[in-house]
């Protein structure tokens, strides 16, 4: 005879089962943010060949709130970058999805294919294609504006329009993941509800504004939220298309964080800046999640 | 034949052949692995690997890496237990950092004998390092040797020059005058080298050929940020002046393979490069300009001494790898070093890190390039004395680079620099005197 009940039994199976996913998200997830927040109150130095590290409380985050002004810079070109370039992504990518969607067939299969093409090719490609396609002396896109009598623009050495420039190759290369998913979400639409509606709305623009668009609120809710997330990530394009420059036109909170903690070694300063940036994501995980939550209850309750 | 006897022979030959392999290859010979970055003067640097290899029981492995990334590769390997590189190249920003920071083998540790022999250059006397005072001597203890003198020359067109019947510009007056004279629709006058990763060492040779200085002395040690200066001012609003004379739209956005790429399409009629860049434009496969381009000593501020930059790469040896390996190492760096090799070197297309090469290709147009060289490497400096080199090199970049494009003033570049130079310094532990805003 057993010397547990049933309930324990189901209680030790529980935390048996869920005990090594546990720790593991521990071990990968929680740990490394524990010593980057440890990292972020201390100073590492070097001397003969070996560390040393010293507890230096807030003295980082202080540095980073009063003299650092290129990661502030930085903050603000990835919020530009962010909310513009997903913007542009989610009405480009709709649009696609809808066209694709009516098609079917090879033409269908073609489409995707060629709509889908950007997000297959290594960053490090994408950087050294547009900065060829872009240059001011002997870029192709200069050259076919020449060929039109307009002179030659300075895409990414004018601090001006250098993030834009960069924006635009962003919206090219992750439109199609945005595509992806929405395409994937007005394929699982109920054509029921569709169906039902034939005798109320008349025209395509009512199908899409009154039944379409309400229906893929859930999906453009994630759609929105993974790119965001993602966007703030971006460091790729920025490195090899203008190296944050000129000055701090294309600056990006991920250079700062590279140069800092990289290349000028100051790790605590770079672990600080790590935690602000993570708690900043955390922030919009949590505001994304909310905002689908919410959409989640109306819909429950009707 | 009886099996046995027949095994035994086998066993017997075997043996002999596997101690013959072993008896042939002498107890010296070393795979020396080397940390090196991808530059235009590479191909000249294998080609004597090359040579080096038929010479030697030793063989090199390298590991080419971009330069952006060698900082990192560097402190990785220097920093663990064991070494992933015998010899590492070490760019003249971060070579203080690898010299104060131990992680280096003196190279009289290895073998007490070793020296830096006659008219083999020192760029600063960066071949040791003082710890007393934390700077750079060649009275100090020594720690690399050069493998390549990438100085900062004046490159400029010799049949435009012939055309218009300018001369050889002495001071930046007569470069700027040179500029006007040059710029056209087709042609850039001059390029500037501007970017945010580049501006540091494009504008070296003018603070310091306008009396301006980074800091207050650093051979005796005194880091006190001189960057702000009148003097500082003037060399800044010059390069500032020749970047917008110059007619190119984005010199801040130009960096070192942009400004090659405009001299070799003969786009640009005039620039500050680094010497390694002579041989690409040079060679009629990827210049259209092959045999057109001369060199000169930097300009001047009238009456005052010329500078050059040093760009130039060391090669130092890891503390944390076995014996033989450094011993090896330095092996190779001696012999690198030697007046023959470094005649090869030239021939191959290499900057060599001797003075006293030029007799040897006296009237051979190719070589055109030795009496600039060895006038810029003499007279050539290091910006970045120190161990903070590399974060201080961030701080400066941006603000000259922001100067430059018309975000903020000379004077506000200048002394935000100054300022932030100065925090770091203080930070670090620097006894220092506080900049004085412009």
């Amino acid at each position: 005879m057993s010397r547990f009940t049933t309930g324990q039994r189901n209680r030790i199976w529980r935390i048996g089962s869920l005990l090594p996913a546990a720790l593991i998200l521990v071990l990968l997830s929680i740990y490394p943010v524990f010593n980057l927040i440890d990292l972020s109150l201390s100073e590492v130095t070097w001397s003969g060949g070996q560390s040393s590290s010293s507890y230096v409380g807030l003295d980082n985050y202080h540095t980073l709130f009063t003299d650092e002004p290129v990661y502030w810079a930085g903050v603000r070109n990835t919020i530009v970058f962010a909310l513009t370039a997903v913007a542009l992504q989610m009405v480009l990518g709709f649009s696609m999805a809808l066209s694709v969607q009516r098609l079917s067939g090879i033409s269908r299969a073609v489409l995707t294919t060629i709509f889908l093409l950007p997000i297959v090719i290594p960053p490090i490609v994408i950087g050294a294609m547009w900065r060829l396609l872009l240059g001011r002396e002997f870029g192709m896109v200069n050259q076919l504006l020449g060929a039109v009598g307009i002179p030659p623009i300075d895409f990414l050495g004018n601090g001006d329009i250098a993030l834009l420039s960069v924006i635009a190759v962003d919206v090219w290369h992750w439109t199609p993941f945005a595509f992806l998913l929405l395409l994937t979400g007005l394929e699982s639409l109920d054509e029921e509800v569709f169906d039902a509606a034939r005798f109320d709305v008349t025209s395509g623009w009512q199908r899409l504004r009154y039944i379409t668009l309400p229906l893929m609120m859930p999906t453009f809710l994630i759609t929105l939220g993974l790119r965001l997330i993602l966007s703030f990530k971006v460091f790729d394009e920025i490195y090899l298309l203008t190296g944050g420059g000129p000055g701090t036109a294309t600056e990006v909170i991920n250079f700062s964080i590279y140069r800092t903690f990289f290349t000028q070694d100051k790790t605590g300063l770079g672990s600080a800046m790590s935690v602000v940036t993570l708690v900043a994501v955390a922030v919009l995980i949590v505001i994304v999640n909310g905002a689908i939550r919410m959409r989640r209850k109306r819909e429950v309750n009707g | 034949m009886p099996k046995k006897t027949i095994q035994r022979r086998w066993t017997r030959a075997i043996l002999g052949a596997t101690t013959a392999m072993v008896l042939a290859v002498p107890a010296s010979a070393e795979e020396i692995r080397v940390l090196i970055n991808q530059s235009p003067w590479l191909d000249s640097f294998i080609a004597m690997i090359d040579e080096y290899e038929d010479q030697s029981d030793n063989t090199l492995v390298l590991d080419v890496t971009p330069f952006g990334g060698m900082v990192e590769k560097t402190r990785n390997s220097l920093r663990a237990g064991s070494g992933s590189y015998d010899l590492i190249a070490l760019n003249s920003a971060a070579m203080a950092e690898f010299y104060a920071g131990g992680f280096l083998k003196p190279l009289t540790e290895i073998d007490p004998d070793v020296t830096v022999p006659e008219n083999v250059l020192t760029f600063g006397g960066t071949t040791g390092w003082n710890f007393d005072t934390s700077s750079f001597s060649t009275d100090g203890t020594l720690m690399g040797l050069p493998i390549n003198g990438n100085v900062q020359v004046l490159y400029y067109r010799k049949d435009l020059y012939e055309e218009k019947g300018l001369e050889v510009p002495e001071t930046w007056e007569q470069l700027q005058a040179n500029t006007e004279a040059l710029n056209s629709d087709e042609t850039y006058g001059f390029v500037t080298r501007g970017a945010k990763d580049s501006i540091l060492y494009n504008f070296t040779p003018y603070l310091f050929s306008h009396g301006g200085s980074f800091f207050a002395d650093p051979a005796a040690g005194d880091y006190s940020v001189t960057l702000n200066s009148p003097e500082g001012l003037e060399a800044l609003e010059t390069y500032i002046s020749l970047a917008e004379k110059s007619g190119i739209p984005n010199p801040g956005a130009t960096a070192q393979a942009e400004l090659i790429q405009l001299l070799s399409t003969g786009r640009a009629a005039q620039a500050i490069a680094v010497m390694a860049a002579y041989s690409s434009l040079n060679d009629p496969s990827s210049s259209i300009v092959a045999g057109q381009i001369g060199t000169a000593l930097v300009p001047t501020k009238e009456g005052h001494p010329h500078s050059s930059a040093a760009g130039h790469w060391m090669a130092g040896i890891s503390g944390n790898v076995s014996e033989e390996k450094q011993a090896a190492a330095l092996d190779f760096l001696q012999w690198f070093i030697d007046r023959d090799t470094q005649v090869s070197y030239v021939e191959m297309g290499g900057v060599p890190v001797r003075s006293d090469l030029a007799s040897d290709f006296e009237g051979n147009p190719e070589f055109d390039f030795l009496p600039a060289f060895s006038a810029n490497a003499e007279v050539s400096q290091m910006n970045m004395p120190l161990i903070e080199g590399v974060e201080l090199r961030d701080i400066i970049s941006l603000e000259l680079n922001r100067a430059l494009i018309g975000e903020i003033s000379p004077a506000e570049a200048q002394n935000s620099a100054a300022r932030r130079m100065n925090d770091t310094l203080v930070k670090a532990g620097y006894d220092v005197t506080p900049p004085t805003d412009l």
